[in-house]
């Protein structure tokens, strides 16, 4: 058996476990989700399937499968059908350049070389904004293919949203990738090898800031989920979408949120590093997956806190103190990375 | 905008300040009360569904049929009949009350002069037929060992017949989710078996009203 062989039955292997892996996660996380949303709330959240409510979600699932497929007479059919896969393809899609431990090397495995990401190419970061950029899509798609008001306001709500705030985390992962000179993310975190010291977030730290926000608004999350507002939208471009339908939105947002949270860890928080080198033993998937959990944390915890912002405060934020703030920083980074060399 | 809010905006204050406060829910006692699985104390005066307490003299109720509280109630709910027992006695041949229009004020417990009707802690009511609402002397009798423990150390000296009883005083609703409350059985189940398990004193006018009602309505 020849390496290309090999390598290409390691592909299969890769993909199929992550996307296992990530779907459980994603199971899991939405139960976490609600039993954290009590827990913030000093309520106690779901409790009843299985121990302390943890198959929640699995419940959640069969009685979504079992509802009737409801589409609007008038609705734009074909695009209404396809709009949520619009949405959790790209999510999926993004897992493909995320490594989840060391790359390249002598061989390791069974005599041939195992490669801890799906695939090592140099324009990963492009990759991951442009599928940010079409998941803008079938939010958009999904507004209008419903013909109804409030699913419309919602769609061009998040469609002006996320065009706004994409320029800023764009901007800020620019930073990243002058530290780095390079737009692939095996690059990226080989080069915050080290304590937890060595990586980005302490030179990137405005940046870091700037990029989590971004992925908040990109993520539809509190405070920025105003193309869903509830009070004002009833569920924005959500409002027609029932049955299996909505809960693939529901699915490919907390995808979403798992591979963002993963994008975050491994451009400003060293990837599959340990955040100590004598802990680099235990192997890199588990330190990613560590790192995973705690930013689902964070974004749990800030979705819980922070009230919803006006649309004239996001429009505001995004393009009157984050663009700048990114582009300045941007700057400053070049100018030092020019400087020391 | 001056400088200050500036700063204050950079940092995150407000923002940290609002996340500590969530965080501080995160890790304290949840308020909760899981209804089936554990349920909260009612209060000493808690006005829940009515019963007839016994004379542990007679093992018949203490009602002498004074017909006071079909009086005063408001709604009209309760249904008296009286008649003599052969020793001499001034008792309730039959006692309905019809739950379904009694709006629980408690009139009826403070007008009854011997202290005979009260109302209990019993609040879980709900049933699949109405006709469940109509109680009769019987199940009124059975209802007792709902009976707040404060009312018998109420009646504790001032009647002979009472039973002497010391209650546990009320602890709050905070000390309200012990397992003893939870394990409490349901309303059919605990007819039979309750008496047992109840405290000793509570559990003397209970035991009794089994043996004391086939009697009663042999009559």
């Amino acid at each position: 058996m020849n390496d290309a062989i090999a390598q290409l039955i390691f592909l299969f292997i890769k993909a199929i476990l992550m996307s296992v892996l990530v779907v459980t996660m994603v199971a899991f996380i939405i139960f976490y989700e609600r039993k954290f949303a009590g827990f913030f709330q000093g309520r106690v959240g779901p409790t009843y399937l299985g121990p302390s409510g943890a198959f929640q979600s699995f419940g959640d699932i069969f009685k979504l499968l079992s509802k009737e497929d409801l589409i609007p007479a008038r609705s734009d059919k074909m695009v209404f059908k396809l709009a949520p896969y619009i949405i959790f393809v790209p999510a999926f899609l993004i897992m493909a350049v995320l490594p989840f431990g060391p790359v390249g090397g002598s061989p390791n495995l069974f005599g041939y070389r195992f490669d801890y990401v799906i695939a090592n190419f140099d324009s990963a970061l492009v990759l991951f904004l442009a599928m940010g950029g079409i998941a803008v899509y079938g939010v958009v798609l999904a507004g209008w293919s419903s013909n109804n008001n409030f699913s419309l306001l919602g769609g061009l709500r998040a469609g002006a949203q996320m065009i706004s705030y994409e320029l800023a985390m764009g901007f800020s992962v620019v930073g990243v990738i002058l530290m780095a000179g390079s737009m692939s993310l095996v690059t990226i975190v080989d080069k915050q090898s080290g304590n937890f010291w060595d990586w980005f977030w302490a030179p990137q730290l405005v940046g870091g800031i700037i990029f989590f926000i971004s992925t908040l608004a990109e993520l539809n999350r509190t405070p920025f989920d105003l193309a869903e507002a509830e009070q004002e939208l009833v569920a924005g471009y959500l409002t027609e979408y029932s049955g299996m339908r909505w809960g693939l939105f529901m699915f490919a947002e907390y995808v979403n949120l798992v591979v963002i949270s993963a994008i975050v860890a491994t451009l400003y928080f060293g990837g599959w590093h340990a955040p100590f080198t004598v802990l680099d033993f235990i192997p890199g998937p588990i330190w990613l997956f560590l790192k995973i959990a705690v930013m689902v944390f964070i974004y749990m915890w800030v979705r819980w806190t922070i009230f919803r912002y006006r649309y004239n405060q996001l429009m505001s934020m995004g393009w009157k103190v984050l663009l700048p703030l990114s582009i300045l920083n941007l700057a400053i980074t070049a100018i030092v990375i020019v400087i020391v060399g | 905008m001056g400088l200050k809010d500036i700063v204050k905006k950079a940092a995150f204050v407000d923002i940290l300040r609002g996340m500590s406060v969530t965080g501080t829910y995160f890790v304290v006692d949840k308020v909760t009360v899981e209804y089936p699985k554990e349920k909260l104390q009612a209060y000493p005066r808690f006005r829940g569904i009515h019963a007839l307490l016994t004379d542990p003299d007679t093992g018949d109720a203490k009602c002498v049929a004074c017909m006071l509280c079909p009086t005063i109630c408001p709604s009209q709910c309760i249904h008296v009949e009286g008649e003599e027992t052969p020793d001499g006695r001034s008792h309730a041949k039959s006692f309905d009350l019809d739950l379904a229009r009694c709006i629980f004020c408690g009139l009826c417990e403070e007008v009854c002069p011997v202290a005979a009707i009260v109302m209990t802690s019993f609040y879980e009511g709900s049933t699949y037929d109405k006709r469940d609402f109509l109680l009769d002397k019987e199940a009124l009798m059975a209802n007792q060992k709902y009976a707040h423990k404060e009312v018998f150390v109420r009646l504790a000296g001032t009647r002979p017949q009472a039973p002497p009883v010391t209650a546990e005083p009320f602890k709050g609703l905070s000390a309200s989710k012990p397992a003893a409350m939870a394990a409490e059985p349901g309303r059919a189940a605990a007819a039979a078996t309750s008496a047992a398990a109840d405290e000793a004193p509570a559990g003397a006018p209970a035991a009794q009203a089994p043996a004391a009602t086939p009697e009663g309505e042999g009559r």
